[in-house]
């Protein structure tokens, strides 16, 4: 399957839970909750597998936005789309910022500010109760207010769509082919003479505002966010949905998605276990799929094809 | 308050510095951040107290030697085999955050409480400058440092300590003169584990221990091994010994909530201004 047809497949599939809304109901409600996480997971697709920047801020510029949209939506009285966008500028900041203060450090050094980061947010939005809710976090009427919940799950579908849409296209532009070059051989990107340091912040200005944008769309679709929601654990499942679907293909994040959020609601009778399940599934996928999920399925789809042929 | 904090702060920071000295031990030699080693310390902490009935001394020992034997095992079977594969930080970071899901669902699942405290028995109390401290916690900091001189004397003056500083510093060669570097890695990695046992036991028997406090004693031991510089052990227990106070003071001028808000902004800003810690890093990340 040609590039251009995997993209142009997996734009269409990524409609397909649009169906849901004629029936609604428990399958609906999942699904939007699962898109609103494939969001975060292009994201992160875009950000650490295809432009190589170790990042793992996901929650934080996720928050921000999510924080964001309530803050100026509830406090200040903004438009709500004026808000949404001005929280997902904030998040673009905030990636950017963790990018240009962690320049002198190397590798896993960037890793760790983010990810430490990703640690204390939950803890200042505790600590900042008073405005935040902390724990018991914040309630949020937004696009529920104007719309029906099935239009709400509508744009959703619609925006993670056109998110993963933006990606494919993006990363074929020659801006986007140069973030490829940086990500396989930074140092050879600068040797013929272009400035990779200009580059990364347009990566990081994207990842943060189309995160926080998500994270905007999320508090719209559950109308509450409180501090457990955007825990480091949030971090760690959006950075697992492309690493575990596969970030080699267009699809990967979307196996991902399904993997990370549908697993714990199979596993459902089997509570008590389901964090063992959990680990030892994402360590066996590590370990043995190295390259995830997708190479996988597809080799059992073609192996049923040529039986079908 | 100024007295009781810096007490407080350093009892703090020696109970840290266990952990501190587990990640330390274990990134110094094998060269892996391992983030399960606070989970699998607690684990190790829900032992010991499932067998408290019986023994005091007897709970200990099952608890830590149970910590040296999963520490042993997971580098045998798994980091290892993928670290000689060219695994980088980066998966070891994903794989040993997954290690610790395990540990924190094996605790959810096989312990009937999931918030429990190790009541030691109290050796009385000590008065320090006219303050009343009880001695098991100037015992658990006495303990750490005794520890960390423990295995500097160790890695200085025994053939063990030599292999591993060997095996750190340039692990073809250690290879080359037939250290069994594979070995030594497992036993680092039980070592860490089992220090981090140690130190979830002198957390819970002042504190609480949860499933959670794992996630919190491993995380927290981490970044302020980043601060020493990680895998620094002098370095780690300064940067424990001063976060111990930063937690302290700030608890008190700022309330509780606020403790780990302070301590992340520092270690932030630490990794910011000087990315190998304060006293640097011998591996680079």
């Amino acid at each position: 399957m040609s590039d251009r047809y995997e993209k142009l497949g997996t734009s269409v599939i990524l409609l397909i839970p649009l169906v849901f809304v004629l029936r609604g109901g428990y399958l609906q409600e999942v699904a939007g909750f699962v898109y609103l996480f494939l969001i975060q997971g292009y994201v992160a697709w875009f950000l650490y597998f295809k432009c190589g920047q170790p990042f793992f801020g996901y929650s934080v510029t996720m928050a921000i936005g999510a924080y964001g949209t309530i803050m100026l939506t509830e406090l200040s009285g903004w438009p709500l789309f004026v808000s949404m966008m001005i929280s997902g500028a904030s998040a673009a900041v905030v990636g950017v910022f963790v990018f240009l203060a962690t320049i002198r450090a190397r590798g896993f050094y960037v890793s760790m500010a983010s990810f430490l980061l990703a640690i204390l947010f939950p803890r200042l939005i505790d600590a900042l109760r008073d405005i935040t809710g902390g724990r018991s976090g914040l309630y949020f009427g937004g696009l529920s207010d104007f719309i029906s919940y099935k239009n709400v799950y509508i744009i959703v579908i619609l925006l993670t769509a056109a998110v993963a849409t933006f990606f494919f296209w993006f990363m074929e532009t020659k801006t986007g082919k140069i973030l490829t070059l940086i990500s396989e051989n930074d140092r050879l990107t600068q040797a013929v003479g272009i400035d990779t340091k200009r580059y990364k912040i347009l990566a990081y200005c994207i990842a943060g505002f189309i995160s926080g944008i998500g994270g905007g769309m999320y508090v719209n679709y559950t109308g509450f966010i409180s501090s457990v929601d955007i825990e480091v654990f949030t971090t760690v499942y959006i950075f697992f949905i492309p690493l575990i679907g596969g970030s080699r293909v267009f699809y990967g994040p979307v196996l991902g998605a399904l993997f990370v959020i549908l697993v714990p609601e199979l596993l459902v009778a089997v509570e008590r276990y389901l964090r063992i399940a959990y680990g030892l599934i994402f360590i066996v996928v590590i370990v043995f799929l190295p390259e995830g999920l997708a190479p996988y399925i597809r080799r059992l789809f073609m192996r049923d094809r040529l039986k079908q042929a | 308050m100024l007295l009781n904090g810096t007490i407080t702060g350093l009892i703090m920071g020696g109970i840290l510095s266990l952990p501190v000295l587990g990640v330390a031990v274990i990134y110094g030699i094998t060269g892996i951040p391992n983030f399960a080693i606070g989970i699998i310390g607690v684990f190790g902490g829900f032992l010991a107290w499932y067998f408290l009935s019986f023994s005091i001394g007897l709970a200990i020992v099952i608890g830590v030697v149970a910590c040296f034997a999963i520490g042993y095992i997971i580098q045998t079977v798994l980091l290892t085999p993928i670290s000689e594969k060219g695994g980088d930080a980066t998966l070891f970071f994903i794989i040993t955050i997954s290690l610790g899901f395990v540990f924190e669902g094996m605790i959810r699942a096989i312990f009937p409480r999931p918030n429990i405290s190790l009541e030691l028995p109290h050796i009385g109390t000590i008065q320090l400058a006219g303050v009343g401290v009880e001695a098991f916690k100037i015992f658990a900091l006495v303990f750490a440092l005794g520890t960390l001189v423990l295995i500097r004397l160790l890695e200085e003056h025994t053939e063990v300590g030599k292999s591993w500083q060997a095996t750190s510093q340039n692990l073809k060669l250690a290879k080359l003169v037939g250290i069994r570097t594979n070995r030594v890695f497992s036993i680092a990695s039980g070592m860490g584990c089992a220090l981090a046992c140690v130190g979830a036991i002198f957390w819970g028997s002042l504190y609480n221990l949860t499933m959670l406090s794992g996630w919190d004693l491993g995380f927290t031991g981490f970044i302020v091994a980043v601060v020493g510089g990680i895998g620094n052990i002098w370095g780690g227990i300064i940067s424990a010994m001063i976060m111990g106070m930063v937690m302290s003071f700030s608890g008190y001028l700022l309330g509780g909530m606020w403790q780990s808000v302070i301590l992340y902004c520092i270690v932030i800003l630490v990794l910011i201004i000087a990315p190998k810690g304060i006293l640097g890093s011998e591996r680079s990340l």
